[in-house]
């Protein structure tokens, strides 16, 4: 009810055509963006790249705590702010690409309230939201979203796990990184405060007791599961990628790019060779061909961290 | 009705000497001598001792300084004069609660017959005191708890500690204040705090951390505070909408800051003055000691009170300011909206010093100019006259200003103009109520003029509280 | 003291599952101790199982709580069901890998999308936590405990709430509500889609997946809450209601009628009040706690004070102590 027309209402704000200046906040890229941020980070991107929407990346030291949620990515489209790639596909479904009629594609914003009269009027014009899940039946969207909750559930905590709780991998890698746009002594104070927070959330979901090696074998049930559901396919619902292919590919790949204190969560990763042929694809698809000015393929694949 | 905005980000109201007694009320007490027989008006006497009763934990050390004067009074008229000046030296160490004088003949086998003893009786606070209060403004409710130590070690050092608790937001502050014997008014001050705050009209919150240090000496007429500041200022949305300039903005940053303000004060009091002058300078110089932001600052405040006929006083004031931040980064909006965060009610704080983003958010300025012209009288018909009427003044007031931002390439010149094109102005008519000596309260009907497109305007009646005023 | 037992015990004893006890005609009122409870029905697991309202009586300190042989104790529901895999009790057994892979998945849907909710809907909503949430465990968990588990358990859940969320400043109220039952509402969409018609979500026989689900829906489809969004929506899902209901009626024949519905929300206080054997002693006790709390104030902040009397005059001795004990220095002025 109220939701339904909430969404609505969402949908009208959205529906103006994809900025040109549209942009995608993440952390600072060589010095400060963590295992688990840029994994995110990635994933919206690789999201974005196969909407064909562009973005520019900016990168700011800031990026967190601007983040209307506190987490990172985020993206600012026109007077909108929305963060993580769950909210982001909720955003890009009701953004219209272009509209379609009878007079042919045009894509500026006049005309297109032009034709968004004209559909109110019911003429034949059809608004094209971005989803790439549209082409899924139901009992598919659902296990869509089921292993997108996996990943979040198990790669994405495991991540943050080791970068936090792993002592060596926090002293060494995880607290500079994170502290080091800040002077002394704010940056020990911030890095030790996230430290804190993060330890607490692991130990509220019940991560505190684990131990590493536990760790690494729910990251290795995991890519299980991931590498059972992709099986042969070329993604993971057949030949069309869908946003988990990108969430999966967005912490895959950053996994196996960033050196950590040990190679043992890429490890775990490399001894699914479907999983890895599946990021060289989509690396290959989305981060190579599609090439445009100002969008540098080596951008997204230094050696993180 | 217009918004109260009581507070603003300054530490709690907690450092410095507190005064226990304004020189406006001080005329009230005199020792009056017992009457002798003998007339010793036009005598020269000589004072033989000074006691100094009722003594606990104070060291005689520190009440050597301030009552060596009377020694040196050479008739009885003098012995008053100068015993009542180290009364109320000894009450301005806001370590008695009481303090009365005896003037005596001289008792005792060395006893001249023209000797005096001069007795001090005092009465000491005591070792704790304990205060609490709930507070009403801005949207928020919160209690203050408050514990004070004074005279900690018995040299007038104080230790006070300030709890807020908030239905948003706690504060605290825990100042240390040491003064120099004998000279009260050169003293050093710690202060430790915490203070957040929000700002519905920059959609922005701000938590601050900080240490303060402060060295505060007087020099021939002017009085002279050196500063060093660390502050971890953390900046947050108060709200999805925010706009983006204000979202940019956030996040963690230090401020190291070195500063110096000069004061010469010649006002009888802070709060509806009658009489006198004050001009304050401030310079603020961030960056060089540490923390990622740097900028120079610049204020000054100008105020001149003049007694007019029927009790009426006519006040005229001029502020203004400046940041230039220092490298390439530009000045974070903590500092640029420090500058208007002053607090003037008369109408205008909301308008004159509002610069707004594009979604309305404040973003404050980096320069700054403020004048307000007011004309102060005793309430019509003057009720409760010599008692709580005194303590109400209706006002007739013409304030103007204006802000601009620095950043735009063309020189001084440009400046001044930008800062004298457009001015926001505005008249009006109050009732003003004075709380103490820190604060007041005013009910003001205001028409503003001059409004700039993007200001917030609060025009007919208003109410609002504080402690700055132009 | 428990070692020795286990020594003497052999293997073929069963092991002890502790959980949270009954209510609102549900094996246990909590979501954890019934999708274990659940698990181990699908996997015919002979348990020992003590449904106590008294975390403290539980080896772990926490509800549910598995004691096992020689491991020591397990409180998480995926160790317990880990455990009671490799103890051969495996519901999972037919599962093929791919149908566990999507079990993992789901399982984690839950936990991310409707957990949350659950938690926010049953122990933050104020109404329907002073109502609904907090009477229960009042009612049930014993004297002293009953005064302070309940907020301290709620303190810990909206704790839980924020950390998840990533948001310290996370306020109760109308937007956390929207944002969580959005989430929520279509998890459920999600797994009535996924479960269709069938019985259980890998055909005719349960797995752990369908006790994980059970055991975060059957709360809600039980419980008569004050504020019932999430519950109207579930209740308007056929498949997964009528899932729920089977599974109760299969499996835990024996505590629909148990505990009577009528008890939670519809009748006076006074009259389950009466009910409760332990109320009146409670009553007395806390009675008791009240006053002799009371007393000891006025002794300490001295509003009482006890003289004594010495029978024999002793010498005067004692006569200064009265009065002259009164300190003004430490005293606290209040201005």
């Amino acid at each position: 009810m109220s939701l339904a027309a909430e969404a609505f209402v969402s949908q009208i704000a959205a529906a103006e055509p994809w900025p040109e200046n549209a942009a995608l906040f993440q952390p600072l890229k060589d010095d400060q963006v963590l295992l688990s941020d840029c994994a995110s980070s990635l994933a919206v991107q690789a999201y974005l790249r196969m909407c064909n929407l562009p973005v520019q990346v900016c990168c700011r030291a800031n990026a967190e705590h601007m983040s209307p949620s506190g987490k990172v990515p985020f993206i600012h489209v026109g007077n909108q702010v929305v963060s993580e790639l769950g909210p982001i596909v909720q955003f890009t479904k009701a953004k219209v690409v272009g509209c379609v009629s009878g007079q042919g594609l045009s894509n500026g914003p006049l005309s297109c309230k032009r034709h968004l009269q004209h559909c109110a009027e019911g003429s034949a014009v059809f608004l094209q939201g971005h989803s790439l899940s549209d082409g899924l039946d139901d009992v598919q969207r659902a296990e869509m979203k089921a292993y997108m909750e996996l990943v979040n559930n198990m790669l994405l905590t495991a991540e943050l796990y080791i970068q936090w709780c792993d002592e060596a991998t926090a002293a060494q890698i995880t607290r500079p990184r994170y502290s080091s746009p800040y002077p002394w002594p704010l940056n020990h104070i911030l890095a030790y405060q996230k430290q804190w927070e993060v330890r607490r959330k692991m130990s509220a979901i019940g991560w505190a007791g684990k131990s590493l090696e536990q760790v690494y074998e729910d990251v290795s049930q995991c890519c299980q599961a991931l590498s059972q559901r992709l099986g042969t396919q070329q993604y993971f619902f057949n030949k069309q990628p869908t946003e988990l292919d990108a969430l999966v590919f967005g912490h895959l790949f950053t996994i196996l790019t960033t050196q950590l204190t040990s190679d043992e969560l890429s490890d775990k990763i490399k001894s699914y060779s479907n999983l890895l042929s599946f990021c060289r694809r989509i690396e290959h698809n989305y981060f190579q061909e599609h090439e445009r000015p100002g969008l540098d393929p080596l951008s997204i694949r230094p050696s993180l961290m | 009705m217009g918004t109260v905005h009581a507070r603003s980000l300054d530490p709690l109201p907690m450092h410095g000497p507190d005064l226990g007694l304004h020189p406006d009320d001080a005329e009230l007490v005199e020792a009056e001598p017992e009457t002798k027989q003998e007339v010793l008006e036009n005598k020269d006497v000589i004072v033989q001792r000074v006691h100094i009763d009722g003594l606990g934990r104070t060291k005689e050390d520190l009440l050597g300084y301030e009552i060596a004067d009377v020694f040196m009074a050479k008739n009885l008229i003098d012995v008053m004069k100068k015993s009542h000046e180290a009364r109320e030296k000894l009450l301005r160490l806001g370590i008695f609660r009481k303090v009365e004088v005896v003037i005596d003949t001289a008792e005792g086998e060395d006893a001249l017959p023209n000797g005096l003893d001069v007795t001090f009786e005092v009465t000491e606070l005591r070792r704790l005191t304990g205060s609490y209060n709930t507070m009403v403004g801005n949207n928020e409710g919160s209690m203050v708890l408050g514990v004070k130590l004074p005279n900690i070690f018995g040299r007038a050092e104080k230790l006070t500690f300030q709890f807020s608790y908030g239905t948003k937001e706690t504060s605290y502050g825990l100042s240390f204040f040491k003064p120099q014997l004998g000279h009260f008014d050169r003293n050093i001050c710690v202060n430790l705090y915490k203070v957040t705050g929000q700002f519905p009209w920059s959609s922005l919150r701000e938590t601050d951390r900080g240490i303060a240090t402060e060295f505060n000496f007087p020099i021939w007429k002017t009085n002279h505070t050196l500063k060093w500041e660390g502050v971890w200022r953390e900046l947050g949305c108060l709200a999805r909408t925010a706009s983006f300039a204000v979202r940019e903005e956030s996040g963690h940053s230090l401020k190291s800051s070195l500063s110096h303000a000069m004061v010469i004060d010649t006002r009888n009091s802070a709060i509806l003055p009658r009489r006198g002058a004050l001009f304050r300078i401030n310079q603020e110089l961030a960056g060089y000691t540490g923390g990622d932001a740097s900028f120079l600052k610049e204020d000054f405040e100008i105020q001149l009170n003049r007694r007019l006929f029927w009790d009426s006083v006519l006040s005229a004031s001029l502020w203004g300011g400046m940041i230039l931040p220092v490298g390439d980064k530009p000045a974070s909006i903590a500092d640029r909206s420090y500058i208007n965060k002053v607090n003037v009610i008369n109408g205008e704080s909301d308008i004159y010093l509002e610069q707004f983003a594009v979604t309305g958010d404040y973003l404050g300025g980096e320069a700054y100019w403020a004048g307000g012209l007011h004309l102060y009288t005793p309430l019509p018909f003057r009720p409760g006259r010599g008692g709580f009427g005194d303590l109400f003044r209706t006002h007739f007031f013409l304030n103007a200003g204006n802000l601009c931002n620095l950043n735009y390439g063309e020189g001084p010149r440009a400046h001044l103009q930008k800062l004298a094109e457009y001015i926001r102005w505005s008249y009006g008519a109050g009732i003003v109520l004075r709380l103490g000596n820190i604060a007041r309260l005013e009910l003001n009907y205001c028409i503003p003029m001059g409004v700039q497109i993007g200001d917030r305007i609060c025009d007919g009646v208003q109410f609002g509280a504080g402690i700055r005023f132009l | 003291m428990l070692l020795g037992k286990h020594v003497i015990n052999t293997m073929a004893a069963p092991l002890e599952l502790y959980c949270w006890k009954g209510g609102w005609g549900l094996p246990s009122v909590n979501i954890e101790s019934l999708t274990v409870l659940a698990y181990a029905k699908f996997a015919g697991a002979p348990l020992k199982i003590h449904k106590i309202a008294n975390p403290w009586r539980s080896p772990t300190g926490s509800l549910p709580a598995l004691k096992t042989h020689g491991e020591g104790s397990l409180s998480q529901p995926n160790k317990i069901i880990i455990h009671l895999r490799k103890q051969k009790y495996n519901a999972d057994y037919d599962l093929s890998a791919k149908e566990g892979a999507d079990s993992l998945a789901f399982i984690s849907l839950l936990e991310e999308k409707l957990l949350p909710a659950l938690i926010y809907t049953l122990w933050v909503d104020p109404k329907n936590y002073v109502d609904v949430t907090r009477r229960w465990y009042g009612e049930n968990v014993p004297f002293p405990l009953n005064f302070f588990l309940p907020s301290r358990m709620q303190g810990q859940q909206l704790e839980r709430l924020r950390l998840v969320r990533g948001n310290s400043r996370l306020e109760p109220g109308e937007e956390l509500e929207k944002e969580l039952y959005r989430d929520a509402l279509e998890c459920m969409n999600l797994l009535s889609q996924r479960l269709a018609s069938q019985k259980f979500f890998f055909g005719d026989s349960p797995s752990s997946l369908d006790a994980y689900v059970f055991g975060h829906l059957a709360l809600l489809l039980k419980v008569k809450l004050p504020n019932g969004k999430l519950q109207q929506h579930l209740k308007s899902i056929d498949n997964l209601s009528q899932f729920c209901s089977d599974i109760l009626t299969l499996y835990f024949p024996n505590d629909g009628r148990e505990t009577p519905g009528s008890k939670i929300s519809t009748q006076p206080h006074s009259n389950d009040f009466d009910n409760e054997p332990n109320k009146r002693r409670n009553q007395v006790l806390s009675v008791l706690v009240a006053l002799g709390a009371m007393l000891s104030y006025a002794l300490l902040t001295g509003i009482l004070s006890i003289q004594q009397v010495h029978p024999q005059g002793a010498l005067g001795s004692s006569k200064g102590h009265g009065a002259g004990t009164h300190d003004e220095d430490e005293e606290e002025e209040v201005e």
